[in-house]
């Protein structure tokens, strides 16, 4: 078994925190009813649905997802602040993120990814879409807490300066097996600039002159840490996996979420 | 506050005006190479940053341009400056009557006190005399430019004893004082001359020879106070010191107290020892434009992207 689904599977089965509402995925119920098919030799008579057999005239079968089966859904900062980077953009490893999370689509597991306000659950589309509207966290994980049904493993990409409240935070980790991969500020460690130079915002469009000299840079490289760490502790308050989204590797950035090596 | 060519100054503005609007053309042709950043308010928040540098810089140059067209047009102003060697002769009185406690503790301490507040306050290098009259006037302290010594001759001012001769006074003073140069006379006193040259004979005389005399009337009128050891009435001749300053240039203070002598006497510390001189500005205006025009530019540029 790909070893990302197993350890997504294995979040989205753990008992939830004592004296929280659960999650309604522990293994043996909680089934989530799929579709009705005609029935075949073999099926479980228990699982016949009368009033559908009634309807058709001809046997009709329940069938649920299996225990193992998962719902990926993802939601996935697509704002301007994630085209920035050194080497290349934030924008570039979050998709290599999403992907490598439907990735690990199987069998009868659903796929949901919420852009634009809207649920895309096509599996091959879900990776792909790309949102055509202004990203805002809130609203889309409202969409989410409607949406998706309880259990559901949920993958939010974003870099922290649009999140929803806490609240909306603590409600979506108990209904979900929620992980955030937080977009590391590419520069973090050090502000690859000297002198005056001229920044340009990359969600609005305004320009502004800045000078950045040793002290601006020291300045700088405590408040991105500090601000990282404020959001770690947030997300993870909340009830949250938490990991970083690394420029350069979304993939792997995602299996250290989760604790695997890359 | 006056320009010799005016029209240089607006030239510098012009000039300076026209800077400032190439400088903001050229910062927007360059905002299309501008760096992407995530979030602009976060960098400015967690740099601490408000000030656009490149904004200081123009604001720098402009200002230099501005002050060299000044320099050019030649700005001239009055103003009051400290006059090197400058002489000044305390006349106290020590008169009878100085020792009437109208003015706390005395008139004649109250006196003491404030020339020291006057020694005090004039400027380094001005020579000072005191001249303490009565009946007569004797020379306490001759010219020197020593504050200590002449803080010490306050001391050796005598006791409160006999009348007034005011005119006496001056006439010793302006004998003390050189033939040229800031010269002022200030005269302390409480009563009415009554011995004596005629004060209001000699004062005009003094100051046709470019010396200035300041009074200073101490003491009450109406207080119905009497000068101890007398059955005279403690009181001031305000008229005549007020003709008697009028005459020589000076000016009249009344002092009704102690704390106000002291006020009056540092003021005219400052006032005796310093003249109204017009000011040529051109030299210091244009270096200091020169060195804030090439600082800024050179900052500028050092700092890179400018502007």
């Amino acid at each position: 078994m790909n070893p990302l689904r197993a350890a997504i599977l294995r979040g989205a089965r753990a008992t939830p925190r004592p004296g929280a509402a659960t999650r309604g995925t522990r293994a043996g119920d909680g089934f989530v009813f799929s579709q009705l098919r005609g029935y075949v030799e073999g099926d479980d008579p228990r699982r016949i649905d009368h009033a559908a057999t009634a309807r058709v005239g001809a046997l009709q079968t329940r069938v649920y997802l299996e225990e193992t089966s998962l719902v990926l859904a993802a939601i996935v900062d697509e704002s301007g602040s994630m085209s920035v980077g050194r080497k290349r953009p934030l924008a570039a490893a979050a998709s290599e993120a999403v992907r490598a999370w439907f990735g690990a689509l199987e069998g009868e597991d659903q796929a949901a990814r919420i852009v634009d306000e809207r649920v895309v659950r096509d599996r091959r589309a879900a990776p792909l879409v790309r949102a055509t509207a202004a990203f805002r966290f809130g609203p889309a994980l409202a969409i989410a807490l409607r949406a998706l049904p309880r259990g559901a493993s949920l993958l939010a990409i974003a870099d922290g300066f649009d999140l929803p409240d806490d609240e909306s935070l603590a409600r979506a980790a108990l209904r979900f097996d929620a992980t955030v991969l937080l977009a590391r500020d590419p520069w973090r460690d050090d502000l690859p600039l000297r002198g005056i130079v001229r920044l340009r915002d990359a969600e609005n469009g305004r320009t502004r002159r800045v000078f950045v000299g040793s002290q601006t840079r020291a300045r700088y490289r405590i408040a991105a840490r500090a601000r990282e760490a404020m959001l770690r502790a947030r997300f993870r308050d909340a009830g949250w996996r938490v990991g970083v989204l690394d420029e350069g590797d979304g993939r792997v950035s995602l299996l250290h979420a989760f604790g695997l090596p890359a | 506050m006056s320009f010799a060519h005016p029209l240089w100054l607006l030239a510098g503005i012009l000039v300076a005006t026209v800077f400032l609007w190439a400088a903001h053309r050229a910062s927007k042709r360059a905002a299309a190479a501008a760096l992407a950043y995530s979030n602009l308010a976060f960098f400015a928040s967690a740099t601490r940053q408000r000030i656009d540098p490149a904004l200081l810089i123009a604001i720098a140059c402009a200002g230099g341009i501005v002050a060299l067209g000044g320099a050019l047009a030649g700005p001239r102003f009055v103003a009051n400056v400290p006059v090197r060697g400058g002489a000044v002769v305390l006349c106290v009185d020590t008169s009878g009557s100085m020792r009437a406690t109208d003015v706390d503790p005395t008139r004649a301490a109250a006196a003491a006190a404030a020339v020291r507040a006057f020694v005090d306050g004039v400027p380094d290098g001005t020579r000072l005399a005191i001249i303490a009259f009565a009946g007569g006037a004797g020379v306490v302290q001759p010219l020197s430019d020593d504050k200590d010594a002449v803080r010490e001759a306050i001391g050796r001012i005598p006791p409160p004893n006999g009348g007034t001769a005011i005119g006496d006074a001056l006439a010793a003073a302006a004998r003390l004082l050189p033939p040229s140069g800031r010269r002022a006379i200030v005269l302390i006193t409480d009563g009415v001359n009554n011995l004596g040259i005629d004060p209001s004979q000699i004062a005009p005389q003094i100051g046709a020879s470019g010396i200035e005399i300041d009074t200073v009337g101490i003491g009450t009128n109406d207080s119905g106070q009497l000068v101890p050891g007398t059955d005279q009435a403690a009181s001031i001749d305000e008229d005549a010191l007020r003709q008697i300053a009028s005459s020589a240039h000076g000016v009249y203070a009344r002092a009704n107290d102690a704390g106000t002598l002291r006020a009056h006497l540092a003021a005219l510390a400052n006032s005796t020892t310093t003249e109204k001189k017009r000011i040529d500005a051109s030299l210091p205006l244009a270096v200091a434009g020169g060195v804030v025009l090439v600082l800024a530019l050179g900052g500028g540029m050092l700092a890179g992207r400018f502007p």
